[in-house]
């Protein structure tokens, strides 16, 4: 099912570009920009629900109601879909574009890996995927040459005798600016920002493993696709540059985000008990709370 | 640890179990090598090369001892004057004790890529080609290089050594025929699409036949470089992945759809078609002059006699990729998709043993 409606028309378009590119290389990475253009909607669907929910999340009366109600669930549950229903908020309008897109990634990634067929049975199977109007001849074999790689195996840059893994390199580095280019701003909730802090270590290092291990055509794979997700989230205006490049400013807060401070202020001032605020490193919204009692003062 | 940042954790362990079994386990899918001699059946498949009993199918020895998933199998192994010499898919190419397999005798390390076809041997060279797109020929006593033959592709047909040339398939259309002594190209025959299988050679005429995929079948002459044909024109044929064969004065191959087709060697002319019913990726193999057998993807066997008879059908649980063996009195097939790797029947169809891999 998944390979008729997805993998064989992937397969057969990335062959297409190999065939007008004549360069398998070059076709991946074509390959790779072309789809992500064509998800770039729902990615931009998903990160726009993403941010709503972060939004009401810090959306004063949203964090006022789940303190008075954080002792019954029912009600919780209850007042949180009227609020959801209230702003017109989802609370899977950010899973949904991803879910759609993961078929597609799944798709984008079998297609590469049943092109670069290396033995003659794949070669047998690619050849059953490709549709009768493409000439099988023309097509066959993939010229697996790009650069200094064979793209049907793992890459290794020889430099005085040694093979340095570069793609492997490249991925883990371009995974980690990825990774904190999009992460949200730093929640009063310490946890979440441990949790983030976790899966940006860890993400980079099990993606540069997999380039290392894998064929250089998967790793050239990661490596464009974290570039142009890279670029997705420039265009959009969401990257935060600030958290690569310590000397840049960082991006100011959202007024939500401000509200929050306030409110959460607010409760500490009403309730000390009731709402604790941790703060787990100085940042912009830390900064103003620490000014904050100042200016009461 | 809090239980949401151990489901991301668990996601991402199962994330990355998931894309590495996309990426077809040990980075590679493929069929067992097999190679057939009077004393031994030798099998090469994954983690490990097997010495089996033809008579019996008794598990004889196994190299290595212990399996990594990390080495994975198989080139057939070619074996002569008590040595068995093998490749694998981490790069190295070995020479280890027949009857013995693990007492190994040498190991070339300097090829970058995949050994994924039968090394030819004659003399002292051993003649083995890889997919880092070179042929390489190594002293069969030390394992040392002689010579090297580079190409634009991976090799991945089994090359053959008729006297002082070495004919070589390569997958970017052509065939070469080298010098065995210092691997310099003396003529390459054009053909019209990716040569991945060895060519027939016939010892009495001196002319080699090669199909390709460029659904042609094309003979020409060893000693001259002269194209005597090239049949397939206007013939429908689909890509042709075996070498053919030759059986009572017929040569006889088979397409991709399974059409098989006997011709006139020296004329090719064409004498008749008929269809096995399925797809035949193998390629066929004679029964003692008399006839020929066909194994079809699906695990469909056929024995035919010379007039198209069908003699005898068996069918195996999984799918061949590889011609049938004939050796003696036994038919060997390789299958996969199914727990055992190897059937054998009589010529005459009767059932044989069947070898499955210790777990």
């Amino acid at each position: 099912m998944l390979d008729t409606i997805i993998v064989q028309p992937f397969t057969n378009l990335l062959l297409i570009i190999t065939m007008l590119v004549k360069n398998f290389g070059v076709a991946i990475i074509l390959f790779t920009i072309f789809i992500k253009l064509l998800t770039h909607p729902l990615t931009a669907r998903q990160l726009k629900s993403t941010q709503a929910m972060q939004d009401l999340q810090n959306d004063p009366s949203f964090k006022k109601m789940q303190i008075k109600y954080k002792d019954n669930k029912e009600k919780l549950a209850e007042e949180q879909m009227r609020i959801y229903r209230e702003k017109g908020i989802s609370p899977f309008g950010s899973c949904l574009p991803l879910l759609i897109q993961f078929p597609i990634i799944i798709g984008l990634y079998q297609a590469i890996i049943r092109v670069m067929a290396s033995t003659p049975l794949e070669l047998a199977k690619l050849e059953r995927f490709i549709y009768p109007f493409l000439d099988v001849n023309k097509i066959l074999p993939i010229q697996n040459r790009f650069l200094w790689m064979d793209l049907g195996q793992p890459e290794r840059l020889m430099v005085f005798g040694y093979g340095i893994p570069v793609l492997a390199i490249l991925v883990a580095l371009t995974t980690l600016i990825q990774s904190r280019v999009m992460q949200p701003p730093t929640q009063a909730n310490d946890q979440a920002g441990s949790m983030n802090n976790s899966m940006m270590m860890m993400m980079p290092l099990m993606m540069g493993y997999m380039a290392y291990q894998f064929s250089a055509g998967l790793a050239l794979y990661f490596l464009v696709s974290n570039l142009t997700t890279v670029v997705q989230y420039v265009a959009m205006g969401k990257a935060d540059w600030s958290r690569i490049f310590p000397w840049m400013k960082p991006k100011e807060p959202a007024s939500a985000q401000k509200a929050i401070i306030e409110a959460e202020l607010d409760d500490e001032d009403d309730e000390e008990e009731e709402v604790p605020v941790k703060v787990s490193k100085p940042s912009a919204r830390s900064a103003v709370k620490r000014q904050r009692p100042k200016m009461k003062r | 640890m809090n239980k949401k940042f151990m489901r991301i954790l668990i996601l991402l362990v199962i994330s990355a179990a998931v894309l590495t079994g996309c990426a077809a386990g040990v980075r590679a899918e493929s069929t067992p090598g097999l190679t057939v001699t009077d004393d031994s059946v030798y099998v090469a498949y994954l983690s490990k090369v097997y010495q089996i009993d033809p008579a019996t199918g008794m598990l004889l020895s196994s190299y290595p001892d212990n399996s990594s998933a990390s080495l994975v199998m198989y080139a057939p192994p070619t074996v002569s004057e008590g040595g068995v010499y093998f490749g694998d898919l981490a790069n190295q190419f070995h020479k280890v004790k027949d009857g013995s397999l693990n007492q190994i005798q040498w190991t070339f390390k300097d090829a970058k890529g995949w050994y994924q076809a039968r090394a030819a041997m004659d003399g002292n060279l051993v003649i083995v080609p890889n997919s880092d797109r070179n042929v390489y020929a190594l002293n069969s006593d030390t394992g040392e290089l002689v010579w090297k033959y580079g190409g634009d592709f991976a090799f991945i047909a089994e090359p053959l050594i008729i006297g002082d040339k070495v004919v070589v398939s390569a997958q970017d259309s052509h065939i070469a025929v080298l010098n065995y002594s210092n691997g310099e190209e003396i003529y390459r025959i054009e053909t019209k699409g990716a040569v991945v299988s060895p060519p027939l050679y016939d010892p009495s005429s001196g002319n080699l036949f090669v199909g390709s995929f460029g659904k042609e079948m094309t003979s020409f002459n060893l000693a001259t470089g002269k194209i005597n044909w090239v049949y397939g024109e206007g013939k429908g044929l689909e890509t042709i992945w075996a070498t053919p064969i030759l059986v009572g004065n017929q040569l006889i191959f088979n397409d991709k759809s399974g059409k098989i087709v006997s011709l006139d060697p020296v004329t090719a002319q064409e004498q008749w078609t008929i269809d096995a019913g399925g797809t035949t990726i193998a390629g066929l193999a004679a029964i003692n002059d008399e006839g020929f057998v066909v194994a079809r993807e699906d695990g469909n066997i056929q024995a035919y006699n010379l007039d198209r008879i069908p003699t005898w059908t068996k069918t195996v649980p999984g799918n061949i990729y590889n011609a049938p063996v004939v050796h003696g009195d036994q038919i060997f097939i390789t299958v996969i998709n199914t727990d055992g790797i190897l059937y054998t029947y009589g010529i005459s169809g009767q059932d044989g043993w069947v070898f499955t891999p210790p777990k």
